[in-house]
């Protein structure tokens, strides 16, 4: 025992004295990888060379199964493809297969679509914010981010029964209209979270620790992030004011007017991870004026158009844009002609943004890789699907 | 280099205030109530009733108003609901239900059962405590007895279905239930 104690010292001394590289499997159990994804790095010592994703360790098919069940049926399995706001996934399913069918969603229904979007938001930048206090080493804001989360998710449950895997939305609108009073406890929480954004930025935002260890780290310029394609909160933090809801309007959206926080380098440079996640603290704040904005202008009405239960659109495809948590879902839609799609593709904010991770990774600290996995926000089962 | 030493210390001033700040808002929970639920044994309602109505609980059937109409098995994306009819060996203008199972262990939730359901027979309940020591003890079978089958419901014009209140014929289920239960299709436990 002893003398196994003397080698495995003697190796642990040779690696840290050489510049003998390494690979280290970072993932796909670590918890600051947000989920089960696989990041396999070549280092030497602190220093990382290249950090490569493992794409695909938590594909589950869900392209697959869209080909296997009705229209209607593959609803509650977009909830699936990004569990952590699923609001987004229901809608841009429901507006590709309404663009398909040639129909449109009442507008009562589509400016409950906005609310029940706009609140899912809040809560999953919560846990954006939280967790990527935590990963940095601040325990606290994440038991916040989380209590605020649950205060979302009771709205969500009270307006469609479920806290995570809504199924809210329907080919042709919603499933349910809002119950009474929910509005009057909707701006409750309105008026908490206006406030407690300030106690947020107190509590975490411009601790000069935390400031220290995000900003100047992993700066994505904005040409980078045109190129590599990010979308979201990733794209706007590099300073380019794209947001879908506004540039490619969809459902209720054009009605309301927000601003589009992007990133300004205020402690570093434009585009460092400190400036992604003010992106997300500053989009909850909009997002809260667009829940205010749509509950006073809330239209009376149907909440859903006239569908068949098996509806069989013609042949043909559509495709469905919405601005999600994590950047633009694209959902591609071809049908044949059946009650069951022939192709279904969906392209998600989190798979864009693990292109740019080898780019970002070279000649950083493997302590600053964990910043940027956190800054990009990422949802392992929305990368793999 | 006195500069230097001056944007040193100053940083640390930084680091200590709003580190400070920081802490002020953690200490300040000291004081507010806490939110957080002592789930399951301190609480001072059952969880379940305080549930909103909407609550995608357990499914329920209420067989006597179930018409047969075999919607919601068609509407579940995976499976889920079984049934099985037959014709009345008495009468034969009667259609019964011999087989109605809900395996709530691959069901997810989704409602979308309840939504084609003309007379509200199928229903979410609030309760979502059903745990049980093998995953085929949650096949729910609200025809217990293919031998005794239940009658199609007719629904009569400008009436409602006299529905049981939703989650009482669940709650009677789940009493009577023991949670060691052995379904009977599984072949005896060993003793050791």
């Amino acid at each position: 025992m002893a003398i196994d104690m003397k080698i495995e010292r003697q190796i642990l001394r040779r690696t840290e004295t050489s510049d003998e590289e390494i690979v280290v499997n970072f993932g796909p159990q670590h918890p600051s990888t947000h989920g089960v994804i696989n990041f396999v790095t070549q280092t030497t010592g602190e220093i990382i060379r290249r950090s490569v994703p493992e794409v695909g360790y938590l594909h589950r098919g869900l392209e697959k199964i869209g080909e296997m069940v009705t229209y209607p049926g593959y609803m509650p399995f977009t909830d699936r493809i990004d569990y952590v706001a699923a609001m987004f996934a229901n809608e841009g399913y429901a507006l590709a297969v309404e663009r398909l069918l040639g129909i449109e969603a009442p507008p009562r229904a589509q400016y409950l679509r906005a609310i029940a979007g706009e609140l899912c938001r809040i809560s999953s930048h919560f846990i954006a914010v939280g967790t990527m206090a935590t990963d940095i080493g601040a325990a606290t804001p994440l038991t916040h981010g989380l209590r605020e989360r649950e205060s979302v998710n009771d709205l969500i449950e009270e307006l469609c029964g479920a806290r995570l895997t809504f199924n809210y939305h329907r080919i042709g609108g919603v499933s349910f209209d809002a119950p009474a009073g929910w509005s009057d406890k909707v701006l409750r929480f309105l008026d908490h979270l206006d406030s407690y954004i300030q106690e947020w930025d107190r509590l975490i935002s411009f601790n000069q620790i935390y400031v220290d260890r995000l900003a100047n780290v992993g700066v994505i310029t904005r040409e980078q992030a045109v190129d590599y394609g990010l979308v979201g909160p990733n794209l706007r933090g590099s300073g380019v004011q794209w947001d879908i809801r506004r540039d490619l309007s969809y459902g209720a959206y054009p009605d309301f007017a927000f601003d589009i926080p992007v990133g300004t380098g205020r402690f570093g440079t434009v585009g460092d991870c400190w400036d992604r996640y003010y992106v997300r603290v500053q989009e909850m704040l909009e997002s809260s004026k667009i829940i205010r904005q749509a509950l006073a202008k809330l239209p009376e009405g149907e909440i859903m158009a006239k569908v068949a239960r098996k509806p069989k659109p013609d042949a043909g495809e559509a495709v469905g844009r919405v601005e999600s948590a994590r950047g633009e879902m694209l959902y591609y839609v071809v049908s044949d002609g059946s009650e069951k799609a022939y192709r279904l593709r969906v392209r998600t904010g989190s798979f864009l943004a693990m292109g740019i991770i080898e780019e970002l990774s070279r000649g950083i600290m493997v302590a600053d890789l964990i910043a940027i996995i956190a800054s990009l926000d990422i949802v392992a089962p929305e990368i793999d699907r | 280099m006195a500069q230097g030493i001056r944007a040193y210390f100053g940083h640390i001033t930084d680091v200590v205030t709003t580190f400070w700040e920081g802490l002020s808002v953690t200490l300040s929970y000291m004081l507010r109530r806490p939110i957080t639920v002592q789930y399951p044994d301190r609480v001072e309602k059952r969880v379940a009733d305080t549930l909103p109505p909407r609550y995608r609980g357990i499914l329920e059937v209420d067989t006597a108003v179930c018409t047969g109409c075999m919607a919601c098995e068609r509407a579940c994306p995976i499976g889920v609901i079984k049934i099985s009819t037959d014709k009345d060996p008495g009468n034969p203008k009667q259609r019964v239900i011999t087989q109605f199972d809900i395996d709530v262990g691959k069901c997810m939730f989704c409602g979308l059962c309840v939504e084609p359901c003309p007379t509200g027979a199928i229903a979410h309940t609030r309760e979502f405590e059903a745990t049980r020591k093998h995953v085929d003890s949650l096949v729910f079978r609200w025809v217990p007895d293919p031998a005794k089958p239940v009658p199609f419901y007719r629904p009569v014009k400008g009436q409602d279905a006299p529905r049981a209140p939703v989650g009482e014929i669940l709650r009677r289920c789940l009493a009577a239930a023991s949670w060691i239960e052995r379904p009977s299709f599984l072949p005896e436990e060993r003793k050791p």
